[in-house]
């Protein structure tokens, strides 16, 4: 059985209607009721009253005079009033002196009062009055009134008021019907949008508007709420197909890097912004032996050479604090306990707003070529040792050499012939070149060493010095040098001086007919400064592009262009113990252009040995 | 002197005497102790007719004259009427007996009472003037012009009335009275 709270609004309605209308008459028919009971007993207290008094007047010649027939003739009038059941007047001696008892009423006198009253009682109402002659009171009247016409006017009304109700319902019933369509057909309207809108989920349904009221500011606020859902809706499903795709990219793009760094003969990793490593690829874990999880975030130090570790987590801190590129070389343990040098480089990825969303990075065995670049030192730096002993000890003999046969020349020269002059002089031409080839060579085999700590040059500072060495040349080939303003470079003064005074050097040995022009500069480029010397001069054949930078390699025989051959060897010899790099651009007969680069933060690529 | 008496009246005299204080009824007639008499019946009669009939103002010698009940002949009530009478005011006059031997001059008596030893009840109507309430003992004598006559029907004192009579006098009789009364010509 449903409760009155879940029947429909329609029958809710009706019901409400009906008994309010109920109520309403039932209310109101008792209250007319109560009151015209108030107001009929008043009425019937005040009539019957009057009528006492009027017996009661009528009867005092009759008591006087003693007549109870006269009085009781009296009293039968009383007969017009049908509901006087009594009427009886008592003498002063207090005995009925004479009354009027209705046939049909099973009565009798009421007893008599000294008081004028009116009463009700059980038997109905009771008035008594004296009767009074010239302010004297000669008897008393008591009529009793049956109650049979209240009685009589309640049946009566509670008639009509159920009759009132029964044509008012019939009357309110269909009247009601009409009216609650009025309220329930548009919340029925509403509640089956809502109903359909709820099953099908179609947010395009639109409640129908029946009225201006409440229900109608209702209905606009649904079908507004329906529009916002359905425009968000519309938004959602757009977001969310777009966030699906973005995702399947992302599982796509996953993947190519997964299958990428799967496949790479390197071991690749990956790490967060913060430093924490959280890719490994299978080469990597095969190498170590070691699974993901040892490895996850600062895990790989552990595969890293005791001795290279400390340095090792300083480099990779100091790339994620700055973002710049990390690089550095290693020893790794592989699984059988075997360390190997690798060449371990990670680079940040950036995304749209420059923020580093992840590291890769790469750890290449370089254990081999180490090992050659390793002996190749060793042999190297043998051999830079032996031609530093050898020209140093050979400087002795030679300046002997040199010196006595001057000495010879100009002591015992009256003592030689023409030829014999000839030859000391070729001997004596032959020391001086045989000083100046060794001074050279030990220039080269110093170029090798790097100052005992890192410096940084004023490159403008060490032209200026290779220009005031230089001064004098300059003069003689009447030579125009320019150049830019020049950087500090991380370089020792002295080793970039040398570099500038060979080039400039070179520029004027092998100038062509026209005055030497020579132009110096100096640009940023790729993490490294990148100097140029340009001149006007010969050039070079492309084929000897590479040949020139080798020790004692000189393309010109002749006495025209002097020297020892070593200049181009020091230059390279320099610039490449910074990291840097030396090659020229030339053709014959256009000028050449040397470039050198320095790296900004210069690699101390071996330590000094000699 | 005939004994009339009714049950009604004895017991009402009992009564009358136990509630003395109150001023109800007969006021003081005690004395018998069993059935009020005939003329102790109409004695209270006679003042009861004061109090049903309207007198015009000329009917009196002043405005606070007494109503003056007048007894002509042989008093048969002896002291009964004066008992009666004794501290009565009706309508503002008090009331007097007087006891008279011939017809009186006008406005002297309001109430004229022709006693039986009058052999000639109906001459004492003659000569009176406007104003005076005439009561007799027969029949004839409301027959010969006179207002109000006692009669005894059946052991209880009634009386008659002449209303033509009492008109022609300028008296106004209550209509209630007229309903006692045993007939009205």
């Amino acid at each position: 059985m449903l409760s009155f709270r879940d029947i429909p609004i329609k029958q809710k309605l009706m019901i409400v209607v009906m008994v309010t209308t109920t109520a309403a008459l039932l209310l109101a028919g008792f209250g007319i009721v109560a009151a015209d009971s108030l107001l009929f007993r008043g009425y019937l207290q005040r009539d019957l009253s009057a009528v006492a008094r009027m017996v009661a007047d009528n009867s005092t010649a009759a008591l006087k005079f003693n007549d109870p027939e006269s009085a009781a003739e009296t009293l039968a009038a009383l007969r017009a009033k049908p509901h006087v059941a009594a009427a009886c007047i008592y003498g002063q001696d207090g005995k009925v002196f004479a009354r009027y008892l209705r046939p049909d009423a099973n009565t009798q006198c009421p007893p008599a009062d000294v008081r004028d009253e009116s009463r009700f009682s059980a038997d109905g109402l009771i008035v008594s009055r004296a009767i009074l002659l010239g302010g004297r009171r000669i008897g008393t009247l008591v009529l009793l009134y049956d109650l049979g016409e209240i009685a009589e006017r309640m049946r009566l009304y509670s008639a009509t008021v159920l009759g009132v109700l029964l044509f008012s319902s019939a009357i309110a019933f269909p009247l009601s019907s009409k009216l609650r369509a009025v309220i329930a057909t548009p919340i029925s309207r509403l509640a089956a949008a809502a109903t359909s809108v709820s099953q099908t989920g179609d947010y395009s349904v639109r409640a129908q508007k029946l009225s201006g009221d409440e229900l109608g500011v209702l209905v606009d606020r649904f079908n507004e709420m329906l529009a916002g859902i359905q425009s968000r809706d519309g938004t959602l499903r757009t977001v969310l197909r777009d966030r699906e795709e973005a995702l399947r990219d992302a599982e796509k793009a996953r993947e190519r890097f997964r299958f990428l760094a799967e496949s790479m003969p390197q071991k690749i990793f990956t790490a967060t912004p913060a430093g924490d490593r959280n890719y490994f690829n299978r080469q990597f874990t095969e190498f170590t032996g070691l699974c993901f999880e040892q490895i996850e975030n600062w895990g790989w130090t552990q595969a890293v050479h005791p001795d290279d570790v400390e340095a090792d987590v300083r480099a990779w801190r100091r790339s994620i604090a700055t973002g710049e590129p990390y690089h550095f070389q290693h020893r790794l343990r592989r699984a059988d306990g075997v360390y190997r040098w690798h060449l371990t480089r990670a680079h940040a990825m950036r995304d749209a707003h420059g923020d580093i969303s992840m590291w890769i990075g790469s750890n290449t065995d370089i254990h081999e070529q180490k090992e050659t670049e390793e002996e190749l030192r060793r042999a190297n730096e043998d051999l830079q040792q032996f031609a530093y002993s050898a020209s140093h000890d050979l400087q002795e003999p030679i300046r002997n050499v040199a010196v006595y046969s001057e000495i010879v020349a100009k002591r015992y020269s009256h003592l030689l012939d023409a030829e014999g002059l000839q030859f000391l002089g070729f001997l004596t031409e032959g020391g001086r070149r045989l000083i100046t080839l060794i001074n050279d060579l030990l220039t080269y085999t110093r170029a090798g060493l790097i100052e005992g700590k890192m410096t940084t040059a004023d490159a403008s500072a060490a032209l200026q010095h290779a220009l005031a060495s230089l001064a004098e040349a300059i003069r003689e080939n009447n030579a125009t040098v320019t150049y830019d303003k020049l950087p500090q470079v991380s370089m020792g003064e002295s080793h970039l001086q040398q570099v500038f005074q060979n080039l400039i050097g070179n520029a004027l040995k092998y100038r062509s007919e026209t005055p030497p022009q020579i132009e110096i500069s100096a640009a940023y480029h790729g993490g490294a400064w990148r100097f140029s010397v340009r001149d006007n001069g010969i050039g070079i054949d492309a084929p000897y592009k590479e040949v020139i930078f080798g020790v004692f390699k000189r393309l010109h025989r002749d006495q025209k262009y002097g020297g020892t051959g070593i200049g181009l060897a020091i230059c390279q010899r320099v610039v490449e113990r910074y990291g840097g790099r030396i090659w020229v651009e030339s053709s014959l007969g256009k000028g050449s252009t040397f470039f050198f680069t320095v790296p900004e933060y210069a690699v101390r690529t071996q330590s000094a040995a000699v | 002197m005939e004994q009339v008496t009714s049950n009604s009246f004895r017991r009402r005299a009992i009564v009358i005497c136990l509630n003395l204080s109150l001023g109800l009824g007969f006021p003081s007639f005690c004395q018998a102790a069993g059935e009020p008499t005939e003329y102790q019946v109409k004695a209270a009669f006679l003042l009861n007719f004061t109090k049903f009939i309207e007198w015009p103002a000329a009917a009196f010698e002043t405005p606070a004259a007494p109503i003056a009940i007048c007894i002509l002949g042989d008093d048969p009530f002896g002291s009964a009427l004066d008992h009666f009478v004794a501290g009565e005011v009706v309508n503002g006059r008090k009331v007097t007996v007087e006891r008279i031997k011939r017809a009186p001059p006008p406005k002297a008596c309001q109430v004229l009472f022709t006693a039986r030893s009058e052999k000639d009840a109906a001459r004492s109507l003659l000569g009176l003037g406007m104003g005076t309430l005439t009561v007799g003992e027969s029949e004839a004598f409301v027959r010969d012009g006179g207002m109000i006559a006692f009669v005894v029907e059946d052991r209880r004192v009634r009386f008659e009335i002449n209303q033509t009579a009492a008109q022609s006098a300028g008296l106004k009789l209550s209509s209630r009275l007229l309903n006692v009364a045993k007939s009205v010509e």
